[in-house]
């Protein structure tokens, strides 16, 4: 069997060989005859004063319109920008305004430009509108405009507690310097005092002690107690 | 952020002194303060070791116990409707019985003043101190 399939396989060869050549050389036949060049056809241009019922008849694309509707151009609305450049700056100002009328509240915490301020470190004490203080070791002042804070840590019964408190809300009554750090930190955020190797522990020993002599001087000094707090240092 | 297999400190004299957290009751998501949970005792308290022999009177729970829980202090801050937030160093719980009232008679430890809107005011006015 295996000698006999090469000779049918050459045979089928040469018939498939056969077959295109004559079709090869008739193609190449017409070729050779067509070399009368014809130029492409002038189109016909539509009369110029074509009634409009005509119109729908001839394709979109001849119609005068070039199939496309007309579309109406809004002018662009006034610029809000013109009216008020910085509207974020503008509400931060009113709020402060309605809120921090003296400014001394924003003075208290504004570590970069005032040296008296509040700096991270210290001992505060805040007293809020329904009564209840909280006090403790203040570990970051977040400056931003209307929504400042600070943060401030204690522990109480034994367990640390943290608080942001905003320092423009209304809920505030009053913030006091009880202690100043003695050292000026070398960070923004004290973060780190939340490891049980630099907690500060409690702090209201000093707030009491604290408390005790400013009740001793009748307490008329309120604002005081900030240059007493820098002489008291353990 | 209290949910399946969190570890709390039980802060009352029921004389459980660590607990876990097998579900969060009412909530879909973690447990904060106010929200009740149950809990297993993991770990009994000792009150001394005269006490140990007679740990049955002071102590109302045994370790294994399944019991209801309040949380009343959590690690994960939480924002007050004024802006500011609180958070605390550890997470802990009151243990409560099937109708709410607090299995323990004292509690030592701050708690949150977030328990009051949140209709637990016995277990605010058993606490020695609330922020």
């Amino acid at each position: 069997m295996a000698t006999f399939s090469p000779i049918l396989r050459q045979l089928g060869c040469l018939r498939s060989i056969a077959k295109p050549q004559s079709l090869v050389s008739s193609q190449i036949a017409r070729r050779s005859l067509t070399t009368v060049y014809t130029p492409k056809q002038e189109p016909v241009p539509l009369p110029s004063k074509l009634p409009k019922s005509f119109l729908s008849q001839i394709p979109p694309r001849q119609q005068p319109t070039n199939g496309r509707k007309k579309l109406k151009v809004y002018p662009a609305p006034p610029s809000s920008r013109t009216v008020c450049k910085d509207p974020v700056a503008a509400v931060t100002e009113s709020q402060l305004t309605a809120l921090d009328p003296t400014g001394e509240r924003k003075a208290l915490f504004d570590y970069r430009r005032n040296p008296r301020s509040v700096k991270v470190g210290d001992i505060l004490r805040v007293t809020f509108k329904n009564g209840d203080p909280f006090s403790g070791v203040c570990l970051s002042i977040r400056l931003r405009g209307i929504d400042t804070t600070f943060l401030l840590r204690n522990e109480l019964t034994r367990v640390g507690v943290e608080m942001w408190v905003k320092v423009f809300s209304p809920n505030v009554e009053s913030v006091e310097i009880v202690q100043r750090t003695e050292k000026r930190k070398r960070r923004a955020r004290l973060y780190y005092m939340r490891q049980p190797r630099h907690d500060m522990r409690s702090v209201e020993n000093i707030v009491s002690n604290y408390l005790r002599q400013k009740s001793a001087l009748s307490g008329q000094r309120g604002q005081g107690g900030r240059g007493r707090g820098q002489k008291r240092r353990r | 952020m209290i949910q399946l297999k969190t570890m709390l400190n039980c802060i009352d004299n029921s004389g459980a002194a660590v607990v876990e957290c097998v579900n969060v009751l009412k909530k879909k998501r973690p447990a904060t303060v106010g929200d009740r949970i149950v809990v297993v005792v993991q770990k009994q308290r000792n009150f001394g070791p005269e006490s140990s022999n007679n740990s049955g009177i002071a102590n109302k729970v045994r370790r294994g116990d399944i019991r209801h829980a309040v949380v009343v202090r959590a690690k994960k801050e939480m924002q007050r409707p004024d802006g500011s937030i609180v958070k605390f160093d550890d997470n802990a719980c009151v243990l409560v019985n099937k109708s709410g009232d607090p299995i323990g008679t004292r509690m030592n430890g701050v708690v949150a003043t977030e328990l009051r809107g949140k209709q637990w005011s016995k277990i605010l006015s058993l606490a020695p101190m609330h922020v």
